[in-house]
């Protein structure tokens, strides 16, 4: 094995710009591979850590009558929670329409306890503030709606009894945040102040469990652990890895078209080369071996060649994260100014072994030829 | 005391041509002993190189035995006819057939890397050769920047360098000017006498024929003449 590799080595390295070629290549799919996964890991990270931090919580205890897909729901979905419960911040929700500059916008109402620390919502702000009725929302409303701190815009609701009834209410905060789930088309307001407003006191339609919370079976009421609650997040993001997965698949088949036609050149040119092995002494399956381990140290040169720009570049990325488009912003999960790709030893491990059996199994194929080979015509150059 | 390396009997060779058949060789019943100096000489398809290729275990007799170092080429399995090759035959080509991205000491290494010899050996042993051929300061250039004289005294330090019992050398001189040629079989020449090698050749240049201490005429693949000129020297 030991020969086979030094020898391999030196034939890659006396092709000179074929090898550099295919090495080049190779590294490039290399670094894509590792970049694209990594960029979607540090993506799912993020929205991760984002998504508990401003939506989950350690999860969401709901009541049973409201589905969180279905906003008809939202009318009969609440009720009063028992009073054995303990660690949970409920949170009301119920739906109103703002009128800014005119305008008639529909919007999720959601009553949160001023005191609450288990989400990133700025809750204490509605502490501070003295308006009558103080609001919290997010970049994404404020953006849509046309607010900023300080304004105030008449809300109109319906109360338990059905009976519409309004009042302005005043943008206390803005908050930033990376998840749309707690921004877009929402206002936050004092659970005091919504319950009053609507009459449905001490009511929730979700509670959010914080870490000392233990799910008990609770009549009317079911609970989704934070494992639950992500699994679509997951779902998401493991589905655009898949349609990422096939731009570097398609790179990766590319290196290896590479290494396959040049592996078959090389046998098809260098059979008095063959011939000669053969005649000096080498067994046919040494001489597969060697070509194979040839085909195979391109995907080795390819990582060292790979590293020498790859970790740079990963580092430099970890440090100052890519920069996302505004646009991006509103798609369906959360999605942060800059993602920060993680490049992990499983993703770096899968990566090598990956680019290393496809490319040692692109260069066995062709060189098993040399296992039929003539070595008398083959060291005559002639065409088997 | 010279004794039998290469014992040949009723080799016959065919090939598929087409849907018909050619026979190379036919019937070929031929003995060398070890030290022997000798040459197949022929016109072009008489059958030199054939033969040459069944004795260095390369090909198989259709028919015969070809007994080489006791063993019977035809029934050698790959690896024990590498073995062979790699320990008691060497072989020369018309066109060198150096390995192009090795360095003349990388080429004539190679031959030793096969039978694991420590890299201390295989230094001194390469070095060795490369004295025999008068090349030791040229052991650091590439095969493309030798002469072609220089290159076949590249492949003689290969071939020897692993001190074989038999030889081969097909058309050694077909490629080299006269000055050349003459210098290459001198060197062949001393040293079958120095290491007692048997040279085997394949040729029809008169040039080489002036050294062969024994000539076998092949003609449509059948031994026409066979004769020992040093014996007839000595008379």
């Amino acid at each position: 094995m030991k020969l086979a590799l030094q020898l391999a080595y030196k034939n890659l390295i006396g092709a000179g710009l074929r090898t550099w070629l295919n090495v080049a290549v190779l590294s490039f799919a290399f670094v894509i591979i590792i970049f694209f996964n990594g960029l979607m890991d540090g993506w799912n990270q993020q929205a991760k850590t984002d998504t508990i931090a401003w939506e989950i919580g350690f999860g969401h205890l709901r009541n049973d009558a409201y589905d969180p897909f279905d906003p008809f729901t939202l009318q009969d979905g609440h009720g009063k929670l028992p009073n054995t419960i303990e660690n949970v911040s409920p949170v009301l929700i119920q739906q109103g329409t703002i009128y800014p500059e005119g305008r008639m916008v529909s919007v999720l109402l959601k009553g949160i306890e001023t005191s609450q620390t288990v989400l990133e919502i700025p809750t204490d702000a509605f502490i501070k503030s003295t308006a009558k009725i103080p609001a919290i929302i997010g970049n994404r409303m404020a953006k849509s709606a046309n607010l900023k701190v300080g304004d105030e815009v008449l809300l109109r609701w319906r109360d338990k009894n059905g009976t519409f009834d309004a009042s302005n209410i005043t943008i206390v905060s803005i908050f930033d945040t990376t998840v749309a789930g707690v921004d877009a088309g929402q206002i936050w307001l004092p659970l005091q102040t919504l319950w009053e407003i609507t009459g449905l006191q001490n009511e929730a339609t979700i509670a959010i469990a914080n870490k000392n919370f233990v799910d008990a079976s609770l009549d009317g009421w079911n609970f989704e652990n934070r494992a639950v609650m992500l699994k679509n997040l997951d779902e998401i993001i493991e589905m655009k890895k898949i349609s990422s997965s096939i731009m570097y698949l398609l790179l990766l088949a590319i290196a290896l078209l590479a290494i396959f036609d040049t592996q078959v050149l090389s046998i098809f040119r260098r059979q008095k080369e063959i011939g000669t092995y053969i005649a000096l002494g080498m067994t046919r399956a040494q001489v597969v071996k060697l070509f194979t381990i040839e085909g195979s140290l391109y995907s080795i040169l390819a990582m060292i060649a790979g590293c020498i720009y790859g970790v740079p570049l990963f580092i430099y990325l970890g440090k100052t994260g890519i920069g996302m488009p505004q646009a991006s912003q509103d798609m369906g999960i959360s999605l942060a100014d800059k993602i920060y790709p993680i490049v992990g030893v499983q993703l770096i491990v899968t990566t090598i072994l990956l680019v290393t059996i496809s490319a040692t199994i692109v260069s066995f194929l062709p060189a098993k030829k040399i296992s039929k080979m003539n070595p008398v015509l083959a060291l005559k150059g002639k065409l088997q | 005391m010279k004794n039998t390396i290469i014992n040949l009997k009723n080799i016959t060779k065919r090939f598929k041509v087409g849907d018909g058949e050619f026979t190379a060789l036919n019937n070929i019943n031929l003995n060398f002993q070890k030290g022997e100096f000798a040459g197949f000489v022929g016109p072009s398809g008489s059958g030199k190189t054939t033969l040459l290729n069944i004795i260095g275990s390369l090909d198989s007799p259709s028919e015969g035995q070809a007994l080489v170092m006791g063993k019977d080429v035809a029934k050698l399995s790959h690896r024990e006819s590498a073995d062979l090759r790699n320990y008691h035959i060497g072989f020369i080509f018309q066109v060198y057939n150096l390995l192009p991205v090795y360095t003349v000491y990388e080429n004539v290494e190679f031959a030793l890397l096969l039978q694991n010899h420590t890299k201390a050996e295989r230094h001194k042993m390469v070095m060795e050769a490369l004295d025999w051929v008068g090349l030791t300061d040229l052991a650091d250039k590439k095969p493309d920047r030798i002469s072609g004289g220089e290159g076949q005294r590249v492949a003689i330090a290969r071939a020897m360098v692993k001190r074989p019992e038999i030889l081969i050398a097909d058309e050694p001189t077909a490629n080299l000017d006269a000055e050349n040629a003459h210098i290459i079989l001198k060197m062949m020449k001393r040293l079958n006498d120095e290491l007692n090698t048997t040279f085997l050749f394949s040729t029809h240049d008169e040039k080489v024929m002036q050294y062969m201490e024994r000539i076998v005429h092949l003609r449509d693949g059948e031994v026409e003449k066979d004769s020992i000129i040093v014996a007839e020297k000595d008379k």
